[in-house]
């Protein structure tokens, strides 16, 4: 299990927060304390991809996600919910 | 301190990629948008090199050549954003891993492409206009290549001539 995990972002659905190209850094720390909340950004696997958004809304162990642009985003409203076992971990620094 | 941590980071961890992707995939990419872009820059750029100053001109007719120069100037601007749009939404959006490991200069294309596109935006550069178009028209033949067609040059009928690369 990965603790630190640098990545890049490419695309623009995070903005204005993540713009594209910028480096995040993602930790599974903060959710081997506590469950991932409402409004924190995760990174988390949707198929052989990795993806980064927000967290709006969770019900029944599942977690519905949006980028924060929403005119421009591909996330829950298309690919549906996220499961916990897929979420990588939270976005805790925007280089 | 803050600079010493990001440092560390930056240096210590190995980098992965992660997606923010953008739009509902409808699937419907083009690269023809940016090559009328760069063609609409090339014309504007020639149009404002020949413009004529003279400076005991009335008035009146200075005040046509800058207010002239100052509507190609912004139809410049605004096609140089519309081929820098066009192209990062083909390189992040529709261009994938494999296409990039396939086209080993893709990344270079992009990179260069949008590099003179801002030249041309930011000076009165003929030769910066016409690389933007010769990178945005080898990408635009990759383009299609990944879509299993074959792409072909034909020749425009605007005021720029050159060509422009469509699909058989």
């Amino acid at each position: 299990m990965l603790l630190l995990r640098k990545f890049r972002v490419h695309g623009h659905s995070m903005e204005p927060i993540i713009g594209n190209d910028k480096l995040i850094l993602v930790s599974k720390i903060p959710y081997l304390f506590s469950r991932p909340k409402v409004k924190d950004v995760i990174a988390f696997k949707n198929g052989k991809e990795v993806l980064v958004k927000r967290i709006i809304k969770i019900s029944a162990g599942n977690y519905k996600v949006e980028g924060d642009n929403l005119k421009d985003s591909l996330d829950s409203r298309s690919f549906g919910s996220v499961s916990k076992t897929d979420i990588l971990g939270k976005v805790i620094y925007i280089f | 301190m803050k600079i010493i941590f990001r440092f560390l980071l930056e240096k210590l961890l190995n980098e992965n990629t992660v997606y923010a992707h953008c739009d509902i995939p409808c699937g419907i990419y083009d690269p023809h948008q940016a090559q009328l872009a760069a063609h609409t820059i090339i014309r504007m750029t020639s149009l404002i090199h020949e413009m004529k100053a003279d400076i005991n001109a009335p008035f009146e007719q200075r005040k046509k050549i800058i207010h002239d120069i100052s509507r190609m100037t912004k139809v410049k601007e605004k096609h140089s954003d519309i081929l820098e749009e066009e192209m990062n939404t083909l390189r992040n959006d529709y261009f994938k891993e494999e296409h990039f490991k396939e086209y080993a200069n893709l990344q270079e294309l992009f990179a260069k492409a949008l590099k003179s596109s801002a030249k041309a935006r930011q000076e009165i550069d003929m030769e910066a206009a016409q690389d933007a178009l010769v990178k945005v028209q080898e990408i635009a033949e990759i383009f299609f290549k990944t879509k299993g067609v074959e792409p072909v040059r034909v020749k425009t009928v605007y005021p720029t001539g050159g060509e422009i690369v469509l699909h058989k």
